[in-house]
């Protein structure tokens, strides 16, 4: 057998495109170090290893505590695309941890972030828009996405960035509508929105109408104005005027269940003004709907039934409606519990005389 | 020389001492009997440097006879070995060659033989000479030395499966490759489905948000609505009966006009005739048109008479007048001449 013995040579560099990770403890505190290296070399085997390491929550929370972040701020100004790239991709792995959430809020890396969006290296900027899309997930991330006056910019990007940083995007869009949707509605959301209704990517479809959803919903979390009743007018209002509503009705033909369920949600927000409802109903609104009720999907069935609901408001809707009803008696048993409950005020709103 | 004897317990020793060993002291060269066996054993002195040590090796040494004192023989021996030792030298120095002593009446003088001073000194003469080897011949390779065959022959071979069971020994090391490797990607996968049920949960939730969302809204706009609705139809109301008050109102005021007014018309009728508002038409023709014409045809009548009237005033006047100044005249000639 051979002799226990230990050498005294370091052990083989396998990969050499990765700094060797010190044992235990001292593997963060020397990664972090040879990050405010001025040689190009060392930082850039220093950031793959720490990109390496930090799936492991322990290890991302060692990494903040020590003020990681700060080191990578700046390495995100660098001027080797390979180190930018690899810091982008270490922020996005960190912001799949609450915690480096948590800490993104706190040391303001949403700032810095943001300055890479006119960055020319598309990867870079791929896991820029991921970061910020993980940041918005958590209620607190999109407050702060917003608080930083990033939604108008995201907005303009939309028109002309590639399509997966589109879906991104559109992602980082939707988390923000739901906390605060004035400010886009401000520059525009919804001619561009508009655009990407008639994508030939399904992904992209959804997503935008899901967005112009949230855009008509227009519910404000966030407390700077308390202005309520305005925001959620205004969506629709726009909505209307844009001449959304009758692309939205020719997505509900859409052969994917997912498009077809974020535009009937849209719809069921946008027709709640009169206008609205009138709109809907010029393009002939209720026949599809009405197929999209048998859908097996909840949530296309939903939308659904609540876009009939609305309409149902209108006398010529109801007049319409009167004759499906037994489509909606048969929702009555339903497995979902919203659903049964939203056919049966669907059914009540149909038959409700003046 | 033997001190105090510490007390110790002699049983567990592995021997006893007749004297214990211990450091000696420094004693004064004179020294005095009395006061040192009451001395304390203040001071060590270094064993080094102590004259009653023996240094060097032993095994060629001179045994001190058991007498510390010399014998007067010994004595007397010394003394005489030293003697001789001084004749010896004597005898040596006289021994040495010397330059015999000058003969009667001469004497040694230093004489220079040579014409020249040289000097003597310690310096060889030495001349370099050179000498070069021939260039180096390749030494034959020595003949393998093999020295003669002894002893016996041994073999050994390790067969397979000896030394150690590869499978059996190679299976932690894979284990901590394989496990290592799941381990880091059962990690990542973790991050990534926890993330999918994570949004998968927000979805649904988002889908009730927005449903009940939806519906509060439509509710609200149906509330709005139908508030309107029945404000509008309020109002319509009211304008309905307030236009109905009005029309009461009137009918009621004209009834009454109409009956105050009812003997109005016999007394209008009365006080138009009384002042002149029904006339007969040839009377007021006659009264219109004739009346003036007369009255202007008169007036021309009566102004042409006034006219003739100033006319014939004028002319009385004249006359007077050109009557009074020729009567003036008259007179002032009258009183001129008088």
């Amino acid at each position: 057998m051979t002799a226990v013995r230990i050498s005294g040579n370091l052990p083989p560099n396998i990969d050499c495109t990765k700094a060797p990770i010190a044992f235990g403890r001292r593997a963060v505190p020397k990664l972090n170090e040879e990050l405010q290296n001025p040689e190009l070399i060392t930082r850039q085997r220093a950031l793959m290893s720490l990109c390496d390491l930090v799936h492991d929550p322990e290890i991302a929370l060692e990494a903040m505590r020590l003020g990681c972040l700060e080191s990578l701020k700046r390495l995100l100004r660098d001027v080797d695309s390979t180190v930018r790239m690899k810091t982008t991709e270490v922020f996005y792995r960190l912001a799949t941890h609450n915690v480096g959430r948590v800490a993104f809020l706190k040391s303001d890396v949403i700032l810095p972030l943001s300055q890479l969006f006119d960055e020319p290296v598309d990867v870079c900027r791929k896991n820029m828009h991921m970061a910020i899309e993980m940041m918005s997930e958590f209620p607190g991330g999109a407050v702060g996405l917003v608080e930083a006056g990033l939604i108008p910019r995201l907005v303009f990007k939309l028109t002309s960035e590639l399509e997966e940083i589109q879906e991104l995007i559109l992602d980082t869009l939707h988390f923000c509508l739901c906390v605060d949707a004035s400010e886009a509605l401000a520059s525009e959301a919804v001619s561009v929105l508009k655009e990407k209704l008639s994508h030939r990517s399904a992904r992209i479809r959804n997503k935008a109408a899901r967005a112009l959803m949230d855009l008509s919903l227009g519910v404000q979390v966030c407390n700077l104005k308390h202005t309520l009743p305005s925001v959620p007018l205004e969506g629709k209002n726009k909505l209307c005027e844009e001449e959304v509503i009758p692309i939205l009705v020719t997505l509900l033909g859409d052969p994917s269940p997912e498009v077809a369920a974020s535009a009937a949600g849209a719809l069921m927000s946008a027709t709640v003004t009169t206008p609205g409802k009138y709109a809907a109903l010029n393009a002939d609104a209720l026949l599809p709907l009405l197929g999209l009720v048998r859908s097996p999907q909840t949530n296309v069935c939903l939308n659904a039934v609540k876009a009939i609901t609305v309409l149902a408001e209108a006398p010529e809707g109801r007049k319409e409606l009167l004759k499906h009803l037994d489509l909606l008696e048969d929702l009555r048993g339903h497995d979902s519990e919203v659903t049964r409950r939203a056919a049966e005020t669907a059914m009540r709103v149909i038959t409700w005389k003046p | 020389m033997t001190s105090i004897l510490q007390p110790q317990k002699e049983a567990t020793g592995t021997y006893t001492f007749s004297s214990r060993p211990r450091a000696l002291q420094n004693r004064n060269k004179y020294r005095d009997p009395v006061a040192e066996q009451n001395e304390e054993q203040a001071q060590y002195g270094n064993i080094m440097y102590d004259r009653r040590v023996v240094r060097g090796n032993t095994y060629a040494q001179n045994i001190l006879p058991i007498s510390a004192q010399t014998d007067p023989i010994e004595i007397q021996r010394m003394q005489e070995a030293r003697r001789r030792a001084v004749a010896r030298k004597r005898a040596k120095e006289q021994l040495r060659p010397r330059t015999p002593e000058p003969v009667e009446g001469r004497k040694h003088i230093d004489v220079q033989t040579e014409l020249y001073l040289e000097e003597l000194s310690d310096r060889i003469e030495e001349s370099d000479v050179q000498c070069q080897t021939d260039a180096f011949l390749d030494r034959p390779a020595t003949p393998l030395f093999i020295p003669a065959k002894t002893g016996k022959d041994v073999a050994t071979q390790i067969l397979e499966g000896e030394l150690f069971d590869f499978d059996i020994e190679v299976n932690p090391i894979l284990e901590v490759l394989t496990g290592k490797t799941i381990e880091q990607a059962l990690l990542e996968v973790m991050e990534e489905e926890e993330l999918a049920s994570l949004r998968a949960q927000q979805r649904a939730f988002e889908e009730l948000r927005n449903a009940e969302l939806v519906e509060v809204q439509r509710l609200e706009e149906q509330e709005r609505r139908h508030r309107e609705e029945k404000e509008h139809r309020m109002k319509q109301q009211r304008e309905v009966l307030r236009l109905e008050k009005e029309s009461a109102k009137k009918i009621a005021a004209r009834a009454f006009a109409q009956h105050y007014l009812a003997d109005l018309l016999p007394s209008v009728y009365s006080s138009l005739q009384d002042n002149g508002y029904f006339y007969d038409s040839v009377e007021r023709d006659v009264e219109t048109e004739f009346m003036p014409w007369l009255m202007t045809e008169v007036e021309k009548t009566l102004d042409k008479r006034v006219f003739g009237r100033t006319m014939l005033d004028m002319l009385i006047r004249e006359v007077v007048k050109q009557r009074l100044d020729i009567f003036e005249k008259m007179e002032q000639t009258k009183h001129a001449s008088k």
